[in-house]
């Protein structure tokens, strides 16, 4: 065989198989895309594609608690992603310029962030009972402020190691102290990763449901826990369940798109020093 | 001014310094008095003190270890998946000539970015033996598989997960593969290596550190499966698909014995800094040998 049709083979051999990961990744979105417009009898029937579409489940979902549950999921977000890149910045800073603590404190930063959340929900718990902000959406920051705020940091430190130190001292010179030097040159310099470490730590804050599954009730609950309330014991509402998924993770495939980029800067790169 | 001065790279750390005390810290150390306590969520203010008893029990508590087993076939089975299959692909993805490249690597990502709960739900859905399409469309020709099972239920739940986090390793592994230098391949080349042998022998050698590092992110996070199991079978049939976080949720939070979940959660520490004691070390290696 000529190697140029060996290389054509392969080159098809390639695309079948991307294709058919592409199908594997979207059959499960596309299905329940298409529940979400199907009333009861045609999702009893999957095999049976003669159905009517129906919005009856999107408007269920959208008069429903979801909305709610969204912007709940949304606050929560903001406050945990900008309480942690406001904290995370400095420290992850301090670690990249002054290298503070050394690897010990790196180890730490990275041990924090991998903790389960099993491990902190007792003492979480009996604490937000305790300060009565049980049941609240600040329950749910103060437990996401757990694994977000070392993950940013973490996620900043490469950022900062590619800030030239010349661009400080320059600053220096000019007549900057050391904080005016940090927000007027180098933070401007990380604007991406911080873009980047947000954007990431969103996702994640908004995927949560462990933590708020235990800390949330009521119309405080966020949107993954508003999920998993259309499948229970007590009953199942499966085209309201589907139409709540597509509006669970649509944003956050969307949000993918732009952090894709930056996501292996920050999760390997640059972190420990050898 | 007699103020104490603090110099400017610890001031830096003030901030996140305070909130992990306060969220992390302080909850780990009430965690470890919680553990010596018969304390129950039940009879909050009744608790008392009972030394390491807590963990005493625990080597005799069948379903915790029951859970911990659950949880280590659950991890390798899945992780092991992970990790050819996203080598695999990222194999073909890092391929210059591969069509439509920039939009299956961006594509395939998806699923690692969207709820777990969600992932469990849909393949609940999927799965179900009376409305799911995958049982349906398999028993019309012939192929009868019960999904969610006492034989089967763990091994779906890992290929869920494999679904939801193959895209993380192809990520990782894809990073991996464009970092390599071009010398080796060049000399190989040179030596008349193609296919599979440049793999088995340049490229897999060279990767090495990075697949062990993006193994081992991969483990520590999988030992942390909890929503598929809460979506679709609640740690059954009987107790197949118990894991440790759902095993400490339940004690915790069913059972409402604090106490033990809290010493639970300790002996779950002590596997998760050893995991983490290794990663920090593989990654360490990889960053002196750049």
């Amino acid at each position: 065989m000529s190697y140029v049709i060996r290389k054509r083979i392969m080159s098809v051999i390639t695309s079948i198989i991307l294709i058919v990961a592409l199908l594997i990744v979207f059959f499960p979105y596309f299905w329940t895309l298409l529940a979400s417009f199907k009333n009861e009898a045609a999702i009893n029937h999957p095999l049976d594609f003669n159905f009517t579409p129906t919005l009856v489940s999107w408007q269920a979902v959208v008069s429903a608690g979801i909305p709610r549950q969204a912007l709940n999921s949304l606050i929560v977000g903001l406050v945990t992603v900008g309480i942690s890149l406001a904290a995370g910045s400095l420290a992850a800073f301090a670690f990249s310029r002054f290298n503070v603590g050394g690897n010990p404190a790196r180890f730490l930063v990275l041990l924090a962030q991998m903790l389960p959340p099993s491990v902190l929900i007792v003492p979480l718990f009996l604490i937000v009972y305790h300060t009565k902000l049980i049941g609240s959406i600040w329950a749910a920051v103060i437990s996401h402020l757990t694994y977000i705020l070392p993950l940013v940091t973490w996620f900043l430190i490469g950022f900062f190691d590619d800030v030239p130190r010349e661009l400080e001292e320059a600053a220096r010179v000019d007549g900057c102290n050391d904080w005016q030097a940090l927000f007027k040159i180098v933070l401007p310099a990380v604007r991406p990763g911080l873009g980047a470490a947000g954007l990431f730590a969103f996702v994640l804050s908004w995927n949560d449901m462990f933590y708020a599954l235990l800390l949330t009730s009521g119309d405080q609950r966020t949107l993954p826990v508003g999920i998993a309330g259309y499948w229970t014991f007590r009953g199942v509402e499966m085209g309201q369940m589907s139409a709540a998924i597509i509006l669970a993770i649509v944003p956050m495939i969307i949000l993918s798109f732009f952090v894709q980029r930056f996501l292996l800067r920050g999760l390997g790169g640059g972190a420990i020093k050898g | 001014m007699s103020r104490l001065h603090i110099p400017f790279k610890y001031q830096l750390l003030i901030p996140m310094v305070v909130i992990l005390v306060g969220v992390m810290i302080f909850p780990l150390a009430y965690s470890f008095l919680l553990s010596l306590q018969d304390y129950q969520f039940t009879k909050i203010g009744q608790q008392k003190f009972i030394g390491v008893e807590n963990y005493i029990t625990l080597f005799s508590n069948k379903s915790y270890w029951t859970a911990m087993r659950n949880t280590i076939v659950f991890v390798i089975v899945a992780v092991a998946l992970e990790v050819v299959l996203g080598f695999c692909l990222a194999l073909l993805l890092h391929n210059k000539a591969t069509f439509l490249r920039g939009f299956f690597r961006s594509t395939l990502l998806s699923p690692m970015f969207i709820t777990p709960i969600a992932v469990g739900l849909m393949f609940r859905f999927l799965l179900n033996s009376q409305l799911g399409v995958i049982p349906i469309a398999l028993k019309s020709i012939g192929i009868q598989v019960d999904w969610f099972g006492p034989r089967q239920a763990l091994f779906s739940i890992a290929l869920i997960d494999v679904w939801q986090w193959t895209p993380f390793m192809l990520l990782l592994l894809l990073a991996g593969l464009e970092s390599l230098p071009e010398e080796p391949f060049e000399a190989a080349r040179v030596d008349g290596a193609e296919g599979w042998k440049m793999v088995r022998y340049i490229t897999l050698p060279l990767m090495r550190p990075i697949i062990l590092a993006a193994t081992v992110i991969r483990m520590l996070d999988a030992f942390k499966v909890y929503e598929y199991v809460y979506a679709i079978t609640r740690g059954g049939p009987g107790d197949a698909t118990e894991t440790i976080q759902y095993n400490i949720y339940r004690v915790g939070f069913i059972y409402f014995r604090a106490g033990e979940a809290s010493a639970m959660s300790y002996t779950l520490i002590v596997v998760i800094t050893i995991m983490v004691i290794a990663l920090f070390y593989v990654l360490r290696g990889e960053a002196q040998s750049r």
